[in-house]
């Protein structure tokens, strides 16, 4: 019978075909677990075939856009760093402000007028001169321009007027006074090219190239997720980099990059996602390798949704009513065990959390008293639950006076192995509260996060230098103006007496008061208990001595080199000497590996050619 | 035909003759004798296929640690908050394997790391299984205009990448083992819906099929009494085949970050392995178990697979 046959005749392939799959599957696994790399010969990253010195980083993070007018990310606004002069820089010794295309600036004493001296030493990269006049139409472009306000708009909110009454002179008239009139991280673009473009929240400014700039460094060529590319520009004002030509190559998985990096194929690999605590301790110990574990400008914590709410008042997403207690978020926050955290997680790679700005920014950082600190506290944490009405019941579950046991959603990232790994211990200690927990580990957690569809997730931002930015974000103005819009704002806080602060230190010009105040802010905010900040975890990334000699780190003393503010690292990397290329990663583990693999492989190629002998009868 | 010495179907005829007599004991207990020696008949013949005996050793070697996991590793091997060990540890005599980024104990972990890969795999080729055989027996059962639609929708499947599919399914739902059940169960049920229906179409041909019908038996009472009992050594087989196929996907699944992050798996211990970067540090102890228990009870459940089709379908093998 035919059907039967068709039944007996396809059986065979797919049996085999599992058998191979089995035997490449243990194979892989095999190889997988051989770290170290089978070329033995580092290649030479540094230096092209044509002496030209490139200096190769190993990148993850996609480009959102290379135009400056819409690039948020990290890696864009890095590049436009290197490729555009800002008015002012940051000294990488200690973040301080330091002229960048303007020399020098001062405000009139109504506070409302400034004005910079732009420099004439500055050309674009197709000869022409830099000017006033450049920057005066960067930002009134940005002012008048909805499309060209994407980025950076924030900074321009408050600009009523902008001149340049010569080509030295850069005049901006304010409505209300500005603190962060030195720190204004705008690229300035060149007006004769940039004139042209059409619609602004369009152009992405990765056609043609290389691109007009007047940075360290000339984008000459892009290709998305694949590579960046920069030359050296020796027209440099500041002087011209080391290196000839700068890449960032993607490797989409950061082992691949420890392996490139390993191998020499690429010098820098960027801790952006960090080195995991495993491969800087393996890394550690190669020769021609040097680990940077620098105190990150990051935070990390566990935002609480406040009940999100649109400008207009309207309610939207589903945050758990018992997190408006405050009771309930500080309970929550002190079953939290921050050193644990540092120890296991981070495996201290990072600072235990305090304040909402890292210490690395001293002038800033602050830090809760005895009696303001939640402290790791169960018992405590336990009894403050017990206050606010939600007490154990049969089961051990806290419930509420609805009768309903509290369970917590926690937005994480799938892709942050840190996230699953706290949520983790969150489901375990806030378990022993009798708190249910639920991890809604997402690749896209934009999108529950905007519609304020969460209980807690897990949140973090780099800190600049000038703080502005990361406090402007949990502000009433930064919500969305009605549930369909998007919105500047983090987790929807918005407290009245927050922005009054706020407000006070944007308008502050002495350093230190405003400083004291952004204190303030930070004690408010903790207080709320909406942002709870976990740790501030470390930039670890590593480079390879023999491709790189020396290279600045910001700030000098214990500093991060990738995702800078400021060109530093890149515009100062000396190439090293390439004449010692020093012996490859130590061989016995790859024999060895070898040796294992080729048995495994050799039992199971014996064993299915067995298995076929046997079966050879069985089909006839 | 040949199926017809496998004591199953047998059975079911003296069940329905049995219905109709007065109480008596002796069909029922005629009946147990029979499939006691149908089991016995399977077995010694099972028992000349070497690899088959193989996968099943295999399987038993660790099915049994999985089942008595709790009792082996304690019920708190998983905690995050009081592992024994600090973070990647190397391979010692305390921890086998070595320790995972929480400090946990590998070989504990990879020892509860079986129960879910088992019951995922279990569960979703039952399902799948399910799925297929009920397709199939209807769309044969029923021909036409149902059968049909119904095989379209076989084709349109079987044509779609599976896990791709798997994927998205799996994206789209909440993250949690029943979600992988269900994604994995609803994108492999093609095959066996077309091995089915050609099973059915064959049987459905014979005598006493219709001989059945005239005697008044309905589509229901051919389905499962005469037809489901015969393509039941098929549907056996393709179980345990297609179990085999389902540990990989939901290793696959796992290691790719879709499956629930809080649960302990062999497919899950190499997604946190890769993410820990142990790939590039060289904590073999965090990759390789798992990976090798993976390949293994895959290959496993392909032995024992092929020798039960060979032992239950005459055409392909040595029973006479």
């Amino acid at each position: 019978m035919d059907t039967n046959d068709q039944y007996g005749g396809r059986r065979r392939i797919p049996g085999r075909a599992r058998l191979v799959m089995a035997a490449c599957a243990a194979a892989l696994t095999l190889t997988a677990g051989l770290a170290t790399p089978l070329d033995p010969a580092p290649r030479q990253a540094a230096a092209a075939d044509d002496g030209k010195k490139v200096l190769t980083v190993a990148v993850a993070q996609s480009v959102d856009s290379l135009s400056p007018f819409l690039a948020v990310r990290l890696l864009s606004t890095s590049i436009h760093r290197l490729t555009y002069e800002y008015l002012t820089n940051y000294d990488p010794e200690d973040n301080r402000v330091i002229p960048g295309l303007a020399t020098e600036w001062k405000s009139s004493p109504d506070k409302l007028t400034w004005t910079y001296t732009i420099r004439s030493d500055s050309r674009w990269s197709d000869g022409e001169q830099a000017t006033a006049e450049d920057a005066a139409w960067t930002f009134n472009t940005m002012m008048t321009d909805e499309g060209a306000a994407t980025a950076n708009g924030s900074f321009v909110a408050n600009f009523e007027k902008v001149t340049a009454p010569s080509p030295t002179e850069l005049v901006i008239r304010l409505k209300k006074p500005q603190a962060t009139m030195t720190a204004l991280d705008v690229p300035i673009v060149p007006r004769h090219v940039w004139e042209k473009v059409g619609d602004y929240s369009k152009f992405n400014n990765d056609k043609e190239f290389p691109v007009v700039g007047n940075g360290p460094f000339v984008l000459t060529g892009y290709k998305a997720d694949s590579y960046v590319r920069l030359k050296a520009n020796k027209d440099f004002w500041r002087g011209a980099p080391k290196f000839d030509e700068l890449v960032f190559r993607y490797y989409k998985d950061q082992d691949a990059a420890v392996s490139a990096l390993r191998k020499g194929e690429v010098s820098f690999v960027a801790g952006s996602p960090s080195l995991t605590p495993a491969q800087a301790a393996s890394l550690r110990t190669e020769k021609n390798i040097r680990v940077n574990d620098a105190p990150g400008r990051r935070f990390y914590a566990l935002a609480t949704n406040p009940g999100a709410r649109a400008k207009n008042g309207e309610r939207m997403g589903d945050g758990h009513p018992s997190l408006l207690d405050r009771r309930v978020r500080h309970a929550l926050f002190m079953a939290v065990d921050r050193k644990t955290i540092i120890d296991k997680v981070f495996q201290g790679h990072a600072v235990e959390g305090a304040g909402y700005i890292p210490p690395r920014f001293s002038q800033y950082f602050w830090k809760p008293s005895a009696e303001q600190e939640l402290a790791y506290d169960p018992a405590g944490a336990a009894r403050l639950l017990d206050r606010a009405g939600y007490r154990k019941n049969g089961d051990g579950e806290r419930v509420g006076e609805d009768g309903k046991p509290l369970t917590y959603r926690i937005l994480c990232h799938a892709t942050d192995p840190n996230d699953k790994a706290i949520g983790q211990y969150l489901q375990e200690w806030w378990g022993d509260l009798g708190i249910g927990v639920t991890l809604d580990c997402l690749d896209n957690v934009t999108d529950p996060w905007l519609a304020g569809e969460y209980d807690l997730a897990f949140d973090g931002w780099s800190v600049n230098p000038d703080p502005d930015f990361v406090l402007s974000i949990h502000t009433c103005a930064a919500l969305p103006a009605t549930p369909k819009d998007t919105g500047a704002t983090d987790n929807f806080i918005c407290d009245e007496k927050y922005d009054e602060l706020y407000a006070r230190q944007l308008a502050e010009y002495d350093p230190e008061k405003r400083a004291g105040i952004v204190k303030q802010l930070q004690s408010r905010l903790y207080d709320l208990g909406y942002m709870n900040v976990m740790a501030y975890p470390n930039a670890v990334e590593a480079y390879r001595t023999d491709q790189i000699e020396s290279i600045t780190t910001m700030p000098a003393k214990a500093g991060n080199i990738y995702g800078q503010d400021g060109y530093w690292s890149w515009w100062s990397a000396v190439p090293a000497d390439s004449g010692d290329t020093g012996g490859g990663p130590s061989s016995t583990g790859v024999v060895a590996g070898i040796v294992g693999g080729a048995v495994v492989l050799a039992g199971l190629g014996a064993f299915v050619a067995m298995r076929r002998r046997a079966t050879a009868e069985d089909r006839e | 035909m040949t199926t017809e010495n496998t004591g199953v179907r047998k059975t079911a005829g003296d069940d329905t003759a049995a219905a109709g007599k007065p109480p008596s004991v002796r069909p029922r207990a005629l009946a147990w004798q029979r499939r006691r020696a149908s089991a016995a008949r399977f077995w010694r013949t099972y028992r000349t296929h070497r690899a088959g005996v193989f996968g099943l050793a295999v399987l038993t070697l660790f099915a049994l640690p999985a089942l008595a996991a709790p009792l082996l590793t304690g019920s708190d091997a998983a905690d995050v908050t009081d592992a024994p060990g600090a973070p990647l540890e190397s391979p010692s005599a305390e921890f086998p394997f070595g320790t995972d980024r929480f400090g946990r104990n590998l070989l504990a972990l990879v020892i509860r790391g079986a129960r879910v890969s088992l019951l995922v795999g279990l569960l979703a080729a039952v399902l799948s299984v399910a799925i297929g055989t009920l397709i199939g027996v209807t769309a044969g059962h029923f021909r036409g205009w149902y059968a049909t639609v119904m095989m379209r929708i076989t084709d349109w499947f079987l044509v779609m990448p599976t896990l791709v599919l798997a994927i998205a399914l799996a994206t789209v739902m909440s993250r949690s083992l029943l979600t992988v059940v269900v994604a994995i169960g609803v994108t492999t049920w093609p095959t066996t819906a077309r091995l089915v229906r050609a099973q059915t179409l064959a049987v459905e041909t014979r005598p006493y099929i219709e001989r059945a019908r005239a005697l008044g038996g309905g589509h229901w009472h051919v389905m499962t009494r005469h037809v489901l009992p015969n393509v039941m050594p098929l549907v056996l087989a393709q179980t345990t085949l297609i179990i085999s196929s389902a540990i990989l996907a939901e290793a696959t699944l796992a290691f790719l970050g879709l499956g629930d992050p809080t649960v302990v798996s062999w497919g899950g211990l190499l997604q946190d392995a890769r993410e820990a970067g142990a790939v590039s540090a060289g904590h073999w102890g965090y990759l390789v178990p798992p990976g090798i228990a993976i390949a293994v009870v895959a290959l496993a459940f392909t032995l024992c697979g092929r020798t039960v089709e060979s032992v239950l379908n005459p055409r392909l093998g040595v029973s006479r």
